[in-house]
């Protein structure tokens, strides 16, 4: 089990959300509205009037056959439109309830 | 939720919603009446009293002075003014426009039930009226006839007033000098003196028997019946058979014995001629509230029918019908709003160049405007030349907001964001900033509600219309607009190839890319060239603005353009009043005016039609206290084709009508007006000289002399002393002690004397349920001189016959006929008519000429008139100037939070002038009210330009460019909003501006300010607001990186953990 935290802005939601239901992704945890900075590039989506624009993110939980198959299809996403953007991390999963 | 996602998210209600309010606001706007200006109301009330037997001296110390000392504690009360005529006081008090006048009544009330008992006994209740502007003529018409001019009255009555009486929202319908039937018995005095008889005697005998009476019931058998004796005349010729008297000798003295009965038209006092013709005039008032242009039109359609069915030789011309010039003003104007929003569109189109895009911004301007109708509905106002002026005004920014947001919903999209949550973010990210543009705007527009006086009255509307409008905008274009992106706006077409790359579809470069985006790049590209140059050339750039600033104000200082109150209208029609030498008789009059109209029409022969009128008809009404006629004068209304289709301008035909009264030399004096605006709020334009004291001499012989010195000043016209000269009375001063010798008494005398001049009213023939007036008095012969008079015989109680000369002498003698007060001290006014030079500049003129004159002691001047109303205005409105830019620099400020670079952008309002400077010259322009509120409006649209350009500015700065870069940068970026703003605005003010329709001088003024002052202003703000804050904010980058340096000390610390000696240190530290 691996967990993938898909970070994105927030003009992307719909995408990404379409993304998990054609991968059958059932579960994840959805973030509104939060901020953040890219580490090289990409404008910060801080949501203030000097960078008025948001993010939001998603933590979902898949078995590891299924993260490169997700990875790609962000790599895609990303790639359909770079300005945009959508930024992907994967950890290990310890244990689950 | 946020308002804009429910917007997207429930695009059939968003719709609907606006479907609803466009539906309303039709509704509204079929219901809106059509009016020259919003509905006012005159703050005057008049306070009439009358007091018989006293004259005006009289008047003035036992009526009108404890009247205005009762009235002048009355709330609200800015002037009260009196005049003071034979029998009769007329107080004038003026409150400030907008007051109450409801309340200001019965304080008035109140006021006079305080000083009634101080009034002497004998006088009348005082009477309490209000003006209203329904209670001026709407349409007025000239009637002329030949054959039937004597029973022109009767017809008209019976066919066209009647009619008319119908039409809804009639008012009022009167005649004026329809000829009237009377019946006259002129007797011989000497047959009279023959028989013994009197007047008296002779009218009794006539209005004996004429006579209807019930004489009881009579029982007849079965039957009851009325008895009545019917012995009134049928005929008039009745009346010669009549039994005066019987002779001792027993002869019988018929009536036709001793007078001549004249079944004829009354004798002439007022006499109406349309073209020189006999004729009448119909004039038609409208109910107060009721739609003019309505009312006209159903007048005019119900007049056709009528002309139909009257006499072959009655002719009906229309002298001035206003529905005419309401409608063609309305007409023009609507015609500028549809320009301006053509225009409007094609700037957007050629910036945006995308047609749907185009299509949602367009949407925004009916929305908004349809929402002014409503308003207009629910203030109860009209379609007038304020509201449409003010919806012209708007519509240029009203789709500001909405290309804002679509400006930025478009970036997301072309960055590849699907169009409906484009539409949802990018609304996010601007909707607070285009709310705040929009608070400029209700900064600037608000406070123009609160302007007080007429001009406030006037504006009001304009405030609340552009406010209305600009939030409307702006609703829509964070609701509407997103929405309609969202589905509107497509997706930039992808597909993905066989290898699965993706293809970017149709990228190739369309014409509008090739041509109108390269154009506005390479203008970008320049612009930040020009920019850099600049601000690396800071001292020569300023120096160069500030001069060019300089040398502009040169002429304002010169006094090269003048100020007016309000631009005269060219109506095609003038109204000229003629004074004749006192006392001349109306025949005389008469035919002065006739002489007059034919040399009128030598000297200008495009006139249409003349209405003249001499004399007056009736002295004792209310009416005659705005008639100004009166036996030795003439007014006279001309017509002329409409400005278009004539090549002089109809001041230049007033010169050449001055021109001819100027060779008369029977005529005293005469006034030309070319502003015959009735019932329009015409702009009248004239400088009143007040010269107060009580002395009449005194005032007299300075009046004058200002008079004269006045005439020499050039430009001055129609030099006028509104006191009017002593006039000529007889006075017949009885003898007391021989009128009791006779048995007499002055009454009785005066009675008797009234008799035989105007005559004993017998009765009346009564024909067709109308009473005609039987009068019985000397043929005119016998009462035409003096001696006449004095030669008349009174019968004595004694029933002798005695001479008035043996009773009493006649002296003739001069007396004020008016005593007209302000401020409850006596005045007269010299009016002075600026022609071809500016109100300001006559009145500065008329100054010098004051301060040089010797002024007596207890006499002192001052101005009045328009000109004092101008002032006024003027000063109200640099007051609202001065509220505004506060607001706007409050809003500023606190949008920035700073207080610096708000007066940047201030400042670059006032290289506006320039431009207005500049505009105004060379269109020739006066500066007046209309104009300065152009100028009031552009303070607001220049300062929109500065945010947009500061804002940008912070934001890069903020984004951690250097300041240089950062200014070049936004300056390129926000160079085409900035155009699209400045563009949108300056184009939609071009119709008003070259408009040429009928009305047109009044709003052009305003279309020349703002287009001057914007065009200039635009370019300015480009350069002189990016250099200003480029000096202003030159220290401030290195200042706030020390100061935050400075408040986060803890980088400065030693690491705690790599050295464990450098935390005894660190303890003192704060952290």
């Amino acid at each position: 089990m691996k967990s993938v935290f898909i970070v994105f802005n927030q003009a992307n939601t719909e995408r990404v959300e379409f993304m998990l239901d054609e991968l059958g992704i059932r579960g994840f945890t959805f973030f509104e509205q939060i901020q953040g900075r890219g580490t090289n590039d990409g404008d910060p989506r801080r949501g203030t009037h000097t960078w008025p624009e948001m993010n939001s993110a998603v933590l979902t939980v898949v078995p590891d056959e299924k993260v490169d198959e997700l990875l790609s299809a962000i790599r895609k996403l990303d790639h359909r439109n770079l300005e945009v953007g959508v930024k992907a991390f994967v950890w290990n999963i310890e244990q689950v309830v | 939720m946020s308002i804009y996602k429910t917007a997207i998210d429930k695009p059939i209600s968003t719709t609907l919603i606006f479907v609803a309010v466009i539906v309303i606001g039709l509704f509204c706007l079929a219901k809106l009446p059509i009016d020259n200006f919003p509905e006012m109301e005159p703050p005057y009330i008049s306070v009439m009293t009358s007091y018989a037997g006293a004259n005006a001296s009289e008047i003035e110390t036992n009526v009108t002075k404890i009247l205005e000392n009762g009235l002048n504690s009355v709330d609200g009360l800015k002037e009260i003014t009196s005049s003071s005529k034979d029998y009769m006081s007329l107080v004038t008090l003026e409150f400030e426009w907008g007051s109450n006048m409801d309340e200001a009544v019965n304080d008035i009330r109140s006021a006079i039930d305080m000083v009634y008992d101080n009034l002497p006994d004998g006088v009348s209740r005082p009477l309490i009226f209000k003006f209203n502007t329904s209670s001026f003529p709407i349409i007025q018409y000239a009637i002329t006839a030949d054959e039937s001019y004597s029973g022109l009255k009767k017809i008209l009555e019976d066919n066209v007033t009647n009619v008319l009486n119908r039409v809804d929202g009639i008012g009022n319908l009167s005649l004026s000098g329809a000829p009237e039937r009377y019946v006259y018995i002129d007797l011989d005095p000497q047959q009279l003196e023959a028989y013994n008889l009197s007047v008296e005697a002779v009218g009794q005998a006539i209005s004996g028997n004429n006579l209807n009476l019930a004489s009881g019931s009579v029982k007849m058998g079965e039957e009851q019946y009325q008895m009545r004796v019917q012995s009134e005349y049928i005929e008039s010729s009745e009346m010669e058979d009549i039994v005066v008297a019987t002779t001792s000798l027993g002869k019988q003295v018929f009536v036709r014995d001793i007078a001549e009965v004249r079944d004829t038209i009354k004798d002439v006092a007022l006499d109406e001629r349309v073209n020189g013709r006999e004729g009448v005039r119909l004039i038609i008032m409208k109910q107060s509230g009721a739609n003019t242009v309505q009312v006209c039109r159903d007048v005019n359609k119900e007049m056709e029918k009528i002309k139909k069915t009257l006499p072959p030789d009655i002719k009906i011309q229309t002298i001035y019908d206003s529905s005419e010039n309401i409608l063609n003003a309305i007409n023009g104007l609507s015609e500028s709003v549809f320009y301006a929003l053509l225009f409007v569109v094609l700037v957007v189109l050629f910036f945006l160049g995308r047609w749907r895009a185009t299509i949602i911004i367009s949407l925004t301007i009916p929305i908004s405007l349809i929402v002014a109708f409503i308003y207009l509905k629910m203030a109860d106002s009209s379609l007038n030349i304020i509201s449409l002026c003010s919806l012209s005004i708007a519509i240029g920014m009203v789709v500001d907001d909405a290309i804002v947001v679509l400006e930025n919903i478009t970036k997301h999209i072309d960055r590849g964001s699907n169009p409906h949550e484009a539409a949802i973010y990018a609304t996010n990210e601007v909707w607070v900033s285009v709310i705040a543009t929009t608070l400029v705007i209700v900064a600037v527009f608000v406070p123009m509600t609160m302007l007080p006086g007429m001009a406030g009255v006037m504006f009001k509307e304009l405030g609340w219309i552009v406010t209305i409008v600009c939030c409307t905008s702006t609703a829509a274009a964070i609701t509407l607009i997103p929405m309609l992106c969202s589905k509107l706006l497509k997706a930039k077409p992808v597909s993905v190839d066989a290898q699965g790359h993706l293809i970017e579809g149709s990228s190739k470069a369309g014409w509008y890319d090739r041509t109108v985006v390269r154009f506005l790049d390479k203008l970008d590209e320049k612009y930040a060239q020009l920019l850099r140059w600049c601000l690396s050339h800071k001292l020569a750039t300023m120096s160069f603005f500030v001069g060019m600033l300089v040398i502009t104000l040169i002429p304002v200082v010169l006094g090269a353009i003048g100020t007016d109150f309000m631009a005269q209208q060219d109506n095609g029609r003038m109204s000229v009043t003629v004074e004749l030498q006192r006392g001349t008789r109306i025949e005389k009059t008469m035919a002065t005016a006739r002489e007059l109209e034919g040399l009128f029409m030598e000297a200008c022969p495009e006139i249409e039609l003349i209405s003249s009128s001499a004399g007056s008809n009736d002295d004792a009404s209310i009416s005659a206290l705005f008639n100004t006629t009166n036996n030795n004068k003439i007014s006279m209304t001309i017509r002329c084709p409409k400005k278009f289709e004539r090549e002089r301008t109809i001041w230049e035909m007033a010169e050449s009508i001055r021109g001819v009264l100027n060779q008369r030399s029977d005529v005293v004096s005469y006034t030309v007006s070319t502003n015959a605006g009735m019932g329009g709020g015409g702009a009248s334009n004239t400088i009143d000289f007040e010269i107060y004291g009580y002395d009449f001499d005194q005032t007299n012989i300075l009046a004058d002399e200002f008079k004269r010195k006045f005439q020499e000043i050039p430009g001055a016209r129609d030099v006028e002393i509104d006191r009017e000269k002593d006039r000529s009375e007889l006075q017949i001063i009885f003898d007391k002690e021989k009128l009791a010798r006779h048995g007499l008494s002055t009454s009785v005398a005066a009675m008797y004397i009234r008799n035989r001049v105007t005559g004993y009213t017998a009765g009346y023939l009564k024909e067709d349920g109308e009473e005609y007036d039987i009068r019985v008095r000397l043929q005119e012969k016998y009462r035409d001189n003096m001696n006449d008079i004095m030669d008349m015989s009174l019968m004595d109680a004694y029933g002798k016959t005695v001479k008035v000369k043996e009773l009493a002498d006649v002296e003739e003698y001069w007396a004020p006929p008016e005593i007209k007060r302000k401020s409850r001290q006596r005045y007269v006014t010299i009016k002075v008519t600026p022609e071809g030079v500016s109100m300001g500049e006559m009145a500065t003129a008329m100054q010098v000429v004051a301060d040089k004159t010797d002024i007596p002691l207890g006499v002192h001047y001052d101005f009045g008139g328009t000109y004092e109303d101008q002032q006024e205005t003027f000063s109200d409105m640099l007051l609202l100037l001065v509220m505004i830019l506060m607001l706007v620099y409050i809003v500023m400020a606190s949008q920035f939070e700073d207080f610096k670079n708000p007066l940047i952008i201030m400042t670059s309002a006032i290289f506006a002038l320039p431009g207005v400077i500049v505009g105004l010259l060379i269109t020739n322009t006066t500066l007046d009210m209309i104009g300065g509120l152009g100028f009031v409006l552009l303070v607001g649209i220049a300062v929109k330009n500065g945010i947009v350009l500061v804002d940008y500015i912070n934001l890069m700065r903020e984004r951690g460019y250097k300041m240089t870069e950062a200014i070049a940068l936004s300056g390129a970026s926000r160079l085409r909003p900035v155009l699209m703003t400045a563009m949108t605005t300056i184009l939609g003010m071009v119709p008003m501006a070259i408009a040429s329709s009928e009305g047109s001088e009044m709003w052009r003024p305003m279309g020349i300010v703002i287009i001057g002052g914007l065009t200039v202003s635009t370019f300015i703000t480009l350069i002189v607001v990016p250099l200003l804050y480029g000096v202003i904010n030159r220290g401030d980058e290195q200042a706030k990186l020390e100061k935050r340096r400075k408040s986060f000390i803890f980088m400065q610390l030693a690491d705690p953990s790599a050295d464990s000696n450098a935390e005894k240190t660190s303890k003192t530290e704060t952290v």
